[in-house]
C-alpha cells in the first residue's frame, strides 16, 4: 500500500522555488487518500501513504515528512487508531508535525488526538484550499484550530479568564480567550488579527499557547469532560 | 366471573412468610392477610386440604416480579420471536390483566400465564401448551385413585409409593427452580439474585433428600441417618460431577444464544435505520447526480441526520438552547442548501425569551445563507450573564443603513425582535463578510422571573 514518491527531498529542492512541503497521508480509505492528493496544492508533495497503524509508523519513520495527515480512526495496531501512530512516532514529533483529520466531530476524538501530540484537527469535509493552508501552517510550527476545536477548548477550559497573568496551564488568558472566541465564530487568523489589532504572528503565538495548554494541562476534568461530551 | 370488578392480579407477594401465597391471595381478594393465613392453617388441619391448596397456588401463581417482567417483556416480541412466540396464546390473557380484562379469582386462569412464557423449555412441545397442568392433573388423579382404592380396602404399597412420590416431587421442584433461575438470567437479573436462586435450589434439594432419608430409614437411629446422609451426599456429589460438564455446556449455549439474539437485534435496528436513511439518500443522489446543488444538499442533510443518530446522547434532554439553534441551522441548511456550522459553548434550558433569540438567529442564518455564499458559521456561547449568538458569512457584505425600510428581514426579525426581548443585535458588514451579533442578557432575577417575563411578552 505504501508508495513513496519518486523524487527525493534533495531533488525536489533543486526546483528553485522554496522547498515543497512533504506530507504522508494516513487513511484507511484509498478513495479518500487519492481525493486528498488531488486536492492538495502543487507545492505540497505526497511522500507516502499508509492505510494501517503499522504501515503508518513505518512510512513515517522512513520518509520523515514535514507533515502527516492523520486519520483519527485507523485499523491495525492495538485499536488505538491515530493516537497509536502518534505514540509510535514519538521520537519524530520534534521534526514531523501531525495534522489530524476525521469525519468525527466527537470531543473525545478531537481532544485525545491533540493531547497525543497532533498540532491541529480538521474535519474531512474541508476544502482543498483550506487543507493546503492548514498543512503549510502546521509545517511552519503553528497550530490549526477549526471553529469546532476552538469551541471544544472554550467548553473544556471555561470562558472565565485566568486571574493572574502567570503561566497557568489550566486556564486561558484573557487574550487567548478572545482569540479562541473569534476562531469559534469562524474568523480566519487574519481576521482575528485585524479584529484585535495584533499581528498574525501574535495570533499564531496565542493559538500555539492554547494548544500547549490543551496538550499539557493536567486538568483531570479535561479528559472526563471530553468523555462525557459525546454529542457534536 | 367476568362481571367481577377489576382486581389486582393474582401474584405471589414479596411480603412473604413461606412463599407469599397468602399475602398475594389476600391482596387479590381484598381480604385481610391474617384472615387468609388463619383460614389456610385451619384448612391445613382439615385433612391437609390447606396444604394441598397452598402448594397448588405456590406452583401455579407467579411472583409479582415475574409477572411484571413478563408484561414488560411483551413489547420486545417482534424482535425476538423465539422468546415471545410460544407465549402468544397466553399473552393476550396476561397483558390485559392490568388494564382491560377483569381478572377472575380462579387460580386456573393463572395457569396459562405461568406456562406460556416459560421459554424454550416448554416451547419444545408446542402441541402441549398446558403440559404442566396435564401432568399435575394426572398426578392428582393418581393420588385420588390411590386414596379411593385404600378406602375400598385394596392394599396399596404406600411404603414404597410415598418415598417415590416425594423424590419425584423434589425433582420437579428442583427443575422448576432451575427453570426460573435460567429465566432470571435471560432477563438480566443481577448475579447476586442468580446465586440466591442456586442456593435456594441446593437447600431445597438437601431438604428433600434429608426428608426422604429420614422417612425411608424410618425409626432408625441418628447414627444410621447420618451415615445414610453422608452416603447420599457422596452420591449427589458424584452425580453433580458427572452432570457438571453438561450443565456448563447448557449454560454456555444459552449465553451464546442470548448474545446472538442481542447482536441480531442491534443489527436489525442498524439495518433498518440505514435503509430508511442512508440508502434512500444514496438512491436519490444517484438519480440527481446532474444537479450539484441537490447532491450537496442531500449529502449534507443525510450527514447531519446520521451524526445525530451516531452520537446521540440518550441522557441528554432536549429543549436546550443549543438544540434550538442547531435545529434552526438544520432548517436553513435544508431550505437553502448552504452548510451552516454550529459551534456551541455552554448550554441552558430554553425559555420563551430564548425562543426569540433562536428566531432572530434563524433569520440571520437565512440571510447569511442567501446572500453570503459558502459556509455560514454560527457560534453560540451561553455564559452566566448572557447568551450570545454570532452568525458569520463570507459574502460580499452590505451596508445595514442602506437596507430599505420596507425590508423587514433584518430590521424587524433580527434587530427589532432582540430589542423587544431586552436583548441587543448588531450587524457588522465588510466586503469580507457579514457578522450578526445577538446578545440576550439574563435578567438579574433568577430563572423563574425570566420565564414570567417571557410569557408576558407575546
Amino acid at each position: 500500500m505504501t508508495s513513496p514518491a519518486p523524487e527525493t527531498p534533495a531533488a525536489a529542492s533543486t526546483a528553485g522555488s522554496p522547498a515543497p512541503t512533504r506530507v504522508v497521508i494516513v487513511d484507511d480509505h484509498a478513495i479518500f487518500r487519492s481525493g486528498l492528493k488531488a486536492d492538495l496544492d502543487a507545492d505540497i508533495v505526497v511522500a507516502g501513504e499508509a492505510g494501517t497503524v503499522e504501515e503508518a509508523v513505518a512510512v513515517i519513520a522512513a520518509q520523515r515528512p514535514d507533515v502527516v495527515l492523520l486519520d483519527v480512526h485507523l485499523p491495525g495496531g492495538r485499536g488505538g487508531g491515530g493516537r497509536e501512530v502518534l505514540a509510535g512516532s514519538a521520537p519524530l514529533l520534534g521534526t514531523t508535525r501531525f495534522l489530524a483529520l476525521s469525519v468525527s466531530d466527537a470531543a473525545e476524538d478531537v481532544v485525545s488526538v491533540i493531547r497525543a501530540g497532533a498540532r491541529g484537527y480538521v474535519t474531512k469535509t474541508i476544502s482543498g484550499v483550506e487543507i493546503s493552508a492548514a498543512v503549510r501552517r502546521v509545517a511552519g510550527g503553528d497550530a490549526v484550530f477549526s471553529p469546532r476545536l476552538a469551541g471544544f477548548v472554550l467548553d473544556a477550559f471555561g470562558t472565565a479568564p485566568a486571574d493572574i497573568a502567570d503561566d497557568e496551564l489550566d486556564k486561558l488568558s484573557a487574550r487567548e480567550l478572545e482569540v479562541m472566541r473569534l476562531i469559534a465564530r469562524g474568523y480566519s487568523y487574519k481576521e482575528v488579527a485585524k479584529e484585535l489589532f495584533i499581528s498574525i504572528k501574535t495570533v499564531e503565538t496565542h493559538v500555539s499557547a492554547v494548544l500547549r495548554k490543551l496538550q499539557l494541562s493536567s486538568r483531570h476534568e479535561l479528559t472526563r469532560w471530553a468523555a462525557e461530551r459525546r454529542l457534536l | 366471573m367476568t362481571t367481577a370488578p377489576a382486581r389486582p392480579p393474582l401474584v405471589r407477594s414479596g411480603d412473604r412468610v413461606i412463599a407469599g401465597v397468602c399475602a398475594g391471595l389476600a391482596n387479590h381478594l381484598g381480604w385481610p392477610v391474617h384472615m387468609v393465613r388463619i383460614g389456610m392453617v385451619v384448612a391445613a388441619l382439615a385433612g391437609g386440604a390447606g396444604v394441598a391448596f397452598y402448594a397448588w397456588l405456590w406452583i401455579m401463581v407467579p411472583t409479582s416480579d415475574e409477572n411484571a417482567r413478563r408484561n414488560a417483556r411483551r413489547p420486545a416480541s417482534p424482535i425476538a420471536p423465539s422468546v415471545s412466540a410460544p407465549a402468544a396464546p397466553a399473552g393476550t390473557g396476561s397483558t390485559g390483566t392490568h388494564r382491560t380484562g377483569p381478572y377472575g379469582p380462579g387460580p386456573q386462569e393463572t395457569g396459562p400465564q405461568r406456562t406460556g412464557p416459560q421459554g424454550s423449555w416448554w416451547s419444545k412441545a408446542p402441541g402441549m401448551p398446558f403440559g404442566k397442568e396435564i401432568l399435575l392433573g394426572a398426578g392428582l388423579l393418581l393420588a385420588a385413585g390411590i386414596l379411593i382404592a385404600r378406602l375400598l380396602g385394596v392394599d396399596v404399597p404406600l411404603g414404597t409409593l410415598i418415598p417415590v412420590a416425594a423424590i419425584l416431587g423434589g425433582a420437579a421442584i428442583a427443575w422448576m427452580q432451575l427453570d426460573e433461575t435460567r429465566r432470571a438470567g435471560l432477563v438480566d437479573k443481577t448475579k447476586a439474585d442468580q446465586a440466591g436462586g442456586w442456593a435456594r435450589l441446593a437447600a431445597g434439594l438437601a431438604l428433600v433428600v434429608a426428608g426422604v432419608l429420614v422417612m425411608v430409614s424410618g425409626s432408625g437411629s441418628w447414627e444410621q441417618t447420618w451415615l445414610a446422609l453422608l452416603a447420599s451426599v457422596a452420591v449427589l456429589g458424584g452425580v453433580a460431577l458427572v452432570l457438571l460438564p453438561w450443565g456448563l455446556k447448557f449454560w454456555r449455549d444459552l449465553e451464546t444464544e442470548r448474545a446472538g439474539r442481542v447482536r441480531a437485534t442491534e443489527r436489525a435496528e442498524i439495518a433498518a435505520h440505514l435503509h430508511d436513511s442512508v440508502l434512500q439518500t444514496l438512491a436519490l443522489i444517484q438519480r440527481r447526480a446532474g444537479n450539484e446543488h441537490d447532491v450537496i444538499r442531500l449529502a449534507r442533510a443525510q450527514e447531519r441526520e446520521l451524526r445525530a443518530w451516531l452520537y446521540r446522547d440518550a441522557d441528554k434532554e432536549s429543549g436546550t438552547l443549543s438544540e434550538g439553534i442547531k435545529a434552526a441551522a438544520a432548517e436553513v441548511e435544508d431550505a437553502l442548501g448552504q452548510a451552516v456550522e454550529v459551534v456551541s459553548v455552554g448550554d441552558c434550558v430554553m425559555t420563551q425569551r430564548h425562543d426569540a433569540l433562536v428566531q432572530a438567529a434563524r433569520e440571520a442564518m437565512l440571510n447569511a445563507a442567501r446572500h453570503g455564499g459558502g459556509t455560514v458559521s454560527v457560534y453560540l456561547e451561553v455564559a452566566d450573564d448572557a447568551a450570545e449568538v454570532f452568525v458569520k458569512d463570507r459574502g460580499p457584505g452590505f451596508d445595514p443603513d442602506s437596507v430599505p425600510p420596507d425590508r423587514l428581514g433584518v430590521r424587524e426579525s433580527v434587530i427589532g425582535r432582540m430589542n423587544r426581548h431586552g436583548g441587543a443585535a448588531a450587524i457588522i458588514s465588510s466586503p469580507d463578510g457579514t457578522e450578526v451579533r445577538l446578545r440576550l442578557p439574563v435578567t438579574a432575577a433568577p430563572a423563574v422571573a425570566n420565564h414570567t417575563n417571557g410569557e408576558a411578552k407575546p
